[in-house]
């Protein structure tokens, strides 16, 4: 059991008035310090990534080949899980708009853990395209003057800048303050409230970015409709503070860092309202593709049913709708003083079921059949879970990166607060 | 507070290098990822010894920019280095023209769906002249074997191999529109593929970066991947070649039926009209009245595939 | 405050991505508008690649919509031409002549009662020539004044250039396959086949 030693920490420090180097300093030594158990953790999540590193390298010598993906399911496990978790990663709003808006004061003090699960889920977007492509290091063709970027034509430039825009933005802001907490000041207002205000709406944009990637393409009538956006935040609001609360269980659990309860009563509340509407939004989708069936409505057949003898993702549906309305009614009806446990399963169930559902129960169902009616089954290759696995690992240590000093930071902070004669300011 | 206004000023600083703490893991994994790679792209392949010179020609080439930035020096240039790495990886003379579109032509393209009997001569044809690659069986023509009454190709069979043609089915083609309104070229994020002005899509090969968002976008099943390297046999390979037809590609970049642009710029039918054993394929110039394929417009009843998406496709089908 | 200028930021991107559409659809005629646009003939024989053919070829007996073209001549194709070498203006005497050197020929042009017999289309009096309903003489280069007496709608698609095909070129001078090249005169239906190529099944 990782045990928080605060007088150890703050022994460590090299030198509090020291500014950017101490910082990281600081912060490096803040995440590689820890009990056996975060030292096992964080061995095993680096275990993953080296495996995911060299399964890049032979897809990198090889070619896509190596995956699972064809001509008629050419975006596969990769793309799925970027879907996925862009909505985690705007799902941070979810923390900052209370916080800052309503000036929520208990969302306030576990705002920069949801930034840092951005952040952590972004980095995993970007990883996620970049093992996509077929030609990584020509991806500066798309930078305008010294290649060519055909804005705004092509949403996938939308989704360039926006997604690094949020980036910046969810990096930036609690880098900000961060630092100034490390220093002991309060972070001056006028310089990253803005920022802050902007990234509310920058997090609808993320995701709507996304969704209108798939969503503008006619060629692709299971994608080809307008409530495919607004699933899309709906399911990224539900999915996204389930993650969080996730983290912060792990947190309350694991660390000393004080976490009050009722965040957890208002997170479930907004998980309960975002989940009930994906739920509805999904029956809308079922309704319109089976009640009338038309040739458009076979890829919703192949996805729910089987077309043609072809049928593998069936029971990932069927399970994910299950994951889904368990984690709802979980969630929508705990008991006022419910455990950790109870939660942490409510919110693995949730997010799961979300994660199959708009992940690969999305993409691969999008493209078939083909536009030519032809169908086919998509099974990822090993080297493609590799991965895959090795960039979600890589997200889950970014995360616990960020995390981990700036509980350091906060918790120090505080009690400089309480005693600002102790620390000499 | 004193300290506090000496403070702001690393800040700005802190902003750039930002990335570097809180990033840290994303730049480690792909810096050694990124680093292999580039060793292998300029070295051409883990272990193996390339010349210097292949490496050096493989570099210049990495930095060029897209096709329709090039001056004719710069096409030039490039052409010459594609040829010299033809020489030197596959020992072959190739021939790569860079020939600008015709004055006042505008491509069109007519299928008979009465008269094709399903014999696919047009899809062998069409892999012969554009270098496909063998292993995958990548091919841009596709055959639908279909029944009468239905004209969607979900309800067509496109993996037949009997005796043709079957009494009671009708056969239809399908290959790269090029549509005047292409969702390919919408959707592409760094224009590496566009219309010429002659109406063929073509694809830079060079420029695309393989995000396979031209594929999800196309209505028709017209683009393919190059998922590994194309396999070629030497004896087979065409080295009569264009920089955007049927030059040899690698893999990660897009590819697609280019109405054999090396072909149809120098006046000759596209390998598919030519191969056609019962003439149901129809070729020429839209702009000029004349033309067989304004004759097929004028007096056949002619109907485009898909047309309600709006892709005002340059090929039409029509039946005697 | 804060919520209005959010609520301006909403909107500007779907302002933003409407105008880009408008922008794009009107920015560039259909390809009907501008097939019609197109009425000036095009001068074919600009395409100067498009000139070598070294077929033997005959100038058609009749004109298209572009005016004249070309044919490919037949009668270097046919090995025993001249006919008259043996169908002098006696009938050869030669026991199963018939058979020995036309043997190879099956008809099959015509279904039962109306299958054709070979006198239909051969001139009787001159072997080297073809003959039509009303007796006029068809040079074998020029079969398709024949043939399109009875199949006239794929003759008037074939001058038009909806039937038959055009030899190697789309552009510069036309030359077009004359009807033999592709149906066999005797038995014109296509015959059945495999394949010359099968697409793999996709999966994996």
């Amino acid at each position: 059991m990782f045990v928080y030693e605060k007088s150890k920490e703050e022994m460590m420090i090299t030198n509090p008035k020291k500014g950017l180097v101490a910082f990281i300093l600081d912060c490096i030594r803040w995440t590689l310090s820890g009990g056996v158990a975060y030292y096992i953790y964080l061995a095993i999540l680096l275990v993953i990534m080296g495996a995911g590193i060299y399964a890049y390298g032979q897809q990198f010598q090889e070619g896509l080949i190596i995956t699972g993906m064809s001509n008629i399911v050419s975006w596969g496990l990769y793309i799925s899980n970027f879907t996925f978790f862009v909505g985690v990663a705007a799902a941070a709003v979810m923390l900052i708009l209370p916080a800052y808006v309503y000036k929520d004061k208990d969302f306030h003090e576990v705002v920069i853990i949801g930034e840092g699960v951005a952040v952590g889920a972004l980095v995993m977007c970007l990883l996620f395209i970049t093992v996509d492509m077929g030609g990584p290091l020509k991806v500066w063709h798309m930078i305008p003057g010294i290649g060519l970027f055909n804005w705004p034509s092509s949403i996938l430039t939308w989704d360039v800048l926006v997604l690094n825009g949020y980036l910046a933005l969810n990096a930036l802001v609690p880098f900000y303050i961060l630092y100034c907490n490390y220093h002991d000041r309060k972070p001056v207002g006028w310089k990253y409230l803005p920022f802050v205000f902007l990234s509310i709406f920058w997090a609808v944009s993320i995701h709507m970015v996304t969704a209108f990637l798939y969503q503008g393409l006619p060629a692709r009538p299971f994608w080809n409709n307008p409530l495919l956006g607004p699933r899309f935040l709906a399911s990224a609001f539900a999915a996204g503070p389930a993650v969080i609360m996730m983290v912060l269980i792990a947190i309350k659990e694991r660390t000393s860092y004080p976490i009050d309860t009722t965040i957890f009563f208002k997170l479930k509340r907004i998980i309960v309202v975002a989940a009930v509407i994906n739920l509805v939004m999904l029956f809308s989708e079922v309704f319109k593709e089976f009640y009338t069936f038309t040739h458009h409505s076979l890829s919703a057949q192949y996805l729910f049913f089987g077309l043609e003898g072809h049928d593998s993702l069936v029971p990932w549906i069927w399970t994910a709708i299950a994951l889904n309305i368990m984690g709802t009614l979980l969630f929508a009806f705990a008991p006022t003083k419910s455990s950790s446990s109870y939660l942490m399963v409510a919110a693995v169930s949730l997010f799961t079921g979300i994660w199959i559902e708009k992940g690969f129960g999305l993409i691969i169902p999008g493209l078939v059949p083909s536009p030519m009616g032809e169908v086919v089954d998509y099974t990822p290759s090993s080297y493609e879970i590799l991965i895959t696995l090795g960039v979600l690992a890589t997200g889950v240590l970014v995360v616990t990166m960020l995390i981990k000093p700036a509980l350091v930071i906060l918790s120090r902070y505080k009690e400089g607060l309480k005693q600002p004669e102790a620390d000499g300011l | 507070m004193d300290h506090g206004k000496k403070k702001d000023a690393p800040l700005k600083t802190a902003d750039l290098l930002d990335s570097k703490c809180t990033r840290r893991s994303f730049l480690k994994g792909v810096s050694i990822a990124a680093a292999a790679g580039s060793a292998g792209l300029v070295t051409g392949g883990c272990g193996s010894v390339a010349s210097s010179e292949e490496a050096k020609l493989k570099w210049d080439e990495f930095f060029k920019k897209n096709y329709r930035m090039m001056t004719q020096e710069e096409k030039d240039a490039t052409v010459a280095r594609l040829e010299r790495l033809a020489k030197l990886q596959r020992g072959l003379d190739t021939r790569i023209s860079t020939q600008e579109p015709l004055d006042n032509v505008l491509y069109g393209y007519a299928f008979n769906i009465t008269r094709c009997k399903g014999y696919m001569d047009c899809v062998e044809a069409c892999v012969q002249e554009n270098n496909l690659d063998r292993q995958s069986k990548t091919q841009y023509i596709r055959i639908f074997e279909m029944d009468p009454g239905q004209l969607d190709p979900t309800s067509g069979d496109g993996k037949y191999y009997h005796e043709v043609p079957v009494e009671d089915k009708f056969y239809m083609g399908v290959q790269c529109f090029h549509c005047e309104n292409a969702p390919c070229i919408k959707a592409c994020p760094t224009k590496a593929t566009w219309r010429e002005p002659d109406g063929i899509v073509v694809v830079d090969y060079d420029w695309c970066i393989g995000c396979r968002y031209c594929m999800a976008a196309c209505p028709y099943w017209g683009r393919r991947f190059n998922w590994g390297d194309p396999v070629v046999p030497k004896e087979e390979i065409n080295t009569k070649q264009h920089y955007l037809g049927n030059r040899m590609r690698w893999k990660g970049v897009m590819e697609k039926c280019t109405f054999c642009v090396q072909r149809t710029r120098q006046g000759k039918l596209p390998a598919c009209v030519d191969a056609c054993p019962t003439g149901s394929r129809v070729f020429g110039n839209l702009l000029d009245p004349d033309s067989e394929i304004r004759f097929v417009l004028k007096n056949k009843k002619v109907f485009r595939f898909r047309e309600e998406l709006g892709t005002d496709p340059k090929f039409w089908y029509f039946m005697d | 405050m804060k919520i209005l200028t959010l609520r301006f930021a909403f909107l500007l991107l779907p302002a933003l991505m409407l105008l880009n559409s408008q922008l794009a659809i009107a920015s560039q005629d259909s390809v009907l508008e501008r097939i019609q646009a197109a009425d000036q003939p095009f001068d074919n024989m600009q395409v100067e690649s498009a000139h070598q053919l070294t077929v033997e070829t005959v100038l058609a007996k009749e004109s298209y919509q572009g005016g004249a073209f070309r044919v490919l001549a037949r009668k270097d194709a046919i090995s025993r031409y001249r006919c008259s070498v043996c169908h002098t203006k006696k009938t050869p005497q030669v026991r199963d002549g018939a058979l020995i050197t036309h043997g190879d020929i099956k008809i099959n042009h015509g279904e039962g009662k109306n299958e054709l017999g070979c006198i239909e289309c051969h001139d009787r009096q001159d072997r080297d020539f073809l003959v039509d309903m009303e007796g006029q003489k068809i040079d074998f280069d020029h079969s398709y004044q024949l043939c399109g007496q009875c199949h006239f709608r794929p003759k008037r698609d074939w001058l038009g250039g909806a039937h038959g095909k055009r030899v190697n070129n789309w552009a510069g001078e036309r030359v077009v396959m004359n009807c033999t090249s592709c149906h066999d005169p005797h038995s014109p239906a296509f015959k059945t086949k495999m394949p010359e190529a099968y697409s793999l099944p996709l999966e994996e």
